[in-house]
């Protein structure tokens, strides 16, 4: 199974690539049906990429959350799910050239770590992993298509009227709105994140608040994205402002990702 | 006054909460990036002396337990308290009127659309509840309302993380804590409770790769009986990581573990001294106090390599090697690994380990008021759903003299896409009017 897995992982990697490329593509030659093949490529990816964490659970014998390889591998599939889902529901292309690049450095990131499967240690045999990892992994794709957004809501500025940019992208209302509903998306499930983290923490460490640097920084991602709802609905601070604030936002999840394990190693930090 | 009122006004502003938001994730991620609970000579040597001094003199050794910090807490608190206060009575009236059609909606509507034949349809397209058909002066009107809910969602959500600050606060002010840690046979007094744990056995279960799949406790708990006679009062509870016991009140989480050994001392041939003592503690010889002999370390597997600090190659009992130390009048005289049946002298005094095992560090704790915080958590995340998720939708339809109608639709937070949303139900209604006729 792991051998299938790790066949499936790199024809994962190559349909985000090629999806990536046709994107660019896209944007290059401004031709919708290159828009619709590049999603076509992304949704095989995403399907296959179900697959492959399928047969990672199977081969390992549990769910396939609990080493750096396995989270940032979830993550990308998370990123790539939520982009999908607001590409399609707002039928916004541009979005997947976007966020394919993000997707693609995700995945690029999990494929440079060990792939080895390890048991796992007590305190991770848990049925509460799966709800806290799971919702950890749609509430990071949604920060990411967050940032993505208020990203392009920075650049649209420089569109000019009837350009392609100004005819393919939403008016700044509309981005801003977009961007609202993934961090709100975001928001829910990092909340219930932190949420089943601590009951789970008070089961296997006697205390569901430790300050330990991962909790004090999914707080931290917390009260930014906070933040960020509280300007929106503020006068003179709702549209740029804002979208600084979820650009800083997806900063922090990053950092409580990668930065944490790496700089600030706790009780968290499961190699 | 008017100063006071502009306090007040401040104090419970959103500015403020916004102030307070920012100020408290940095608080947190500087308290998150200094290491806590060090001394100041650890920070001089690791940072600078001046660093160190600022270390001390703001309380970031121990930022989130600092006065400062529970003052941002306690601001933060307030601030939620009074916007919750203030606006109630405002969200009441809201709540209220939500279930009523506006009385000049074209005035307030986010998307309108006139000459509509089958107002009904436009409802259904936006799943609107079915509408209440009610007469306004002297006109038709179809009104339906979804979502009522949602306007409180913020509100919710405040009361829900006040809930969390004071459960959490409440917590530190109050709970106990205790730690015991011992070998099976043993019997330890849990703090000033007046109870005693007995650890009644403890495994440490491992896989075939060597890897520990669990650890487990059988533990009793007792309160030490009143008269000679009486039968001690005790519960009982196997405990492993991620399955913590309940017992007289109190929470009993197997915490870690270690090894530990039997240190015997003996005095010109005859024992003077056998004790069981854990791996990092010491034991000071019982008739010269200032000869102490320090467990430092245990290798089940024990391998000597030259040139390189001691190491096991396993976790299994295949050839033990204890390393200690020995203490004169607070100097070290001696520090070697001895195996099993290995002995070492100190002038009259032997002292051998033997019966190495695995000791379990239990942790027990009550928190009377763990209950609220999570309460508080929950509904923190109730809040933010019905904030996000349950966005106030009104539908209004008004009977035109042209006995057309004139749909009104509102939506909390709903901008541009509720506009797109409300117009492709209305253009997908007039096409299949048009297709019917």
């Amino acid at each position: 199974m792991l051998q299938v897995e790790n066949t499936l992982f790199t024809i994962v990697m190559l349909l985000y690539f090629a999806a990536m490329i046709l994107f660019f593509v896209y944007i290059a030659i401004k031709k919708d049906p290159v828009a619709k093949i590049a999603i076509g490529l992304q949704l095989a990816g995403l399907v296959l990429h179900t697959a492959a964490l399928i047969c990672r659970g199977i081969g390992a014998g549990r769910l396939p959350f609990t080493n750096q390889y396995e989270f940032a591998t979830s993550f990308a599939w998370g990123l790539c799910l939520v982009s999908l889902i607001f590409l399609l529901k707002f039928k916004f292309p541009v979005l997947g050239a976007f966020s394919a690049p993000l997707i693609f450095l995700i995945i690029g990131y999990a494929a440079m770590q060990s792939k080895d499967v390890h048991s796992l240690m007590p305190a991770l045999q848990s049925n509460w992993l799966g709800f806290h990892v799971s919702t950890a992994i749609i509430a990071y794709g949604a920060f990411g298509v967050s940032f993505v957004l208020s990203i392009i809501f920075l650049l649209r500025d420089k569109a000019k009227e009837g350009s392609f940019w100004d005819l393919h992208i939403p008016s700044r209302e509309k981005l801003d709105l977009i961007s609202y509903r993934s961090v709100a998306l975001g928001l829910l499930f990092l909340t219930f994140t932190i949420i089943t983290g601590a009951i789970w923490a008070e089961r296997a460490w006697g205390s569901y608040w430790s300050w330990d640097p991962k909790e004090t920084w999914s707080l931290v991602t917390w009260i930014i994205y906070m933040v960020y709802l509280h300007l929106r609905i503020r006068r003179g601070w709702q549209g740029k402002a804002a979208a600084i604030f979820a650009v800083a936002g997806f900063i922090c999840v990053m950092f409580t990702y990668i930065g944490v394990n790496t700089f600030l190693p706790g009780i968290h930090s499961y190699k | 006054m008017d100063a006071l009122k502009k306090i007040f006004k401040f104090l419970s502003s959103m500015t403020f909460a916004i102030i307070l938001l920012v100020v408290l994730a940095a608080a947190c991620a500087a308290g998150s990036f200094i290491t806590q609970g060090q001394t100041y000579e650890w920070y001089a040597e690791a940072y600078s002396e001046s660093a160190a001094a600022w270390i001390m003199a703001l309380r970031l050794n121990d930022a989130f337990h600092s006065v400062w910090f529970v003052v941002i807490a306690l601001f933060l608190c307030g601030n939620l308290l009074l916007c919750n206060v203030i606006r109630l009575k405002s969200l009441i009236q809201k709540s209220r009127q939500a279930g009523e059609p506006k009385k000049e909606p074209e005035q307030t509507a986010d998307a309108m659309a006139h000459q509509i034949s089958d107002p009904v349809q436009v409802f259904e397209r936006l799943r609107m509840p079915k509408p209440k058909s009610l007469e306004q002066d002297g006109k038709q009107i179809l009104f339906s309302v979804k979502n009522r809910a949602g306007i409180w969602g913020a509100w919710v959500c405040h009361l829900g993380i006040l809930l969390l600050i004071l459960g959490f606060g409440l917590g530190q002010m109050t709970k106990a804590e205790y730690t015991v840690y011992g070998v099976p046979g043993q019997t330890l007094l849990i703090g000033e409770t007046g109870l005693f744990l007995q650890i009644d056995d403890f495994q440490v279960n491992l896989r075939e790769d060597d890897t520990v799949e669990q650890y487990t406790a059988d533990i009793t708990v007792f309160r030490a009986p009143q008269g000679s006679t009486a039968e001690p009062d005790s519960e009982h509870a196997v405990i492993s990581v991620n399955h913590p016991g309940r017992m007289f009140g109190m929470t009993f989480y197997q915490n870690a573990t270690g090894w530990a050994a039997r240190v015997t001392v003996e005095k010109s041939g005859s024992p003077i001294q056998s004790e069981i003592v854990c791996a990092g503690e010491y034991l000071p010889v019982v008739d010269l106090n200032d000869l102490v002999i320090v467990f430092n370390a245990f290798y089940p597997d024990y391998v000597s390599v030259p040139g390189s600090m001691p190491m096991s190659a396993s976790s299994k009992l295949n050839n033990p090697g204890y390393l200690y130390s020995v203490y004169y009048k607070g100097n070290i005289i001696g520090m070697n690994v001895l195996l099993e049946g290995e002995q070492v002298t100190i002038d009259d005094y032997t002292v051998t380990f033997t019966e190495p095992q695995n000791y379990t560090l239990i942790q027990i704790k009550k928190d009377s008021f763990t209950w609220l915080a999570f309460m508080g958590g929950i509904t923190t995340m109730i809040g933010l759903f019905f904030a996000f998720y349950l966005q106030l939708q009104a539908v209004c339809a008004v009977r035109d003299e042209d006995e057309t109608w004139t749909v009104y639709g509102f939506c909390n937070k709903g901008g541009k896409l509720y506009e797109d949303l409300f117009s492709r139900a209305v253009q997908n209604t007039e096409k299949e009017a048009g297709r019917k006729e």
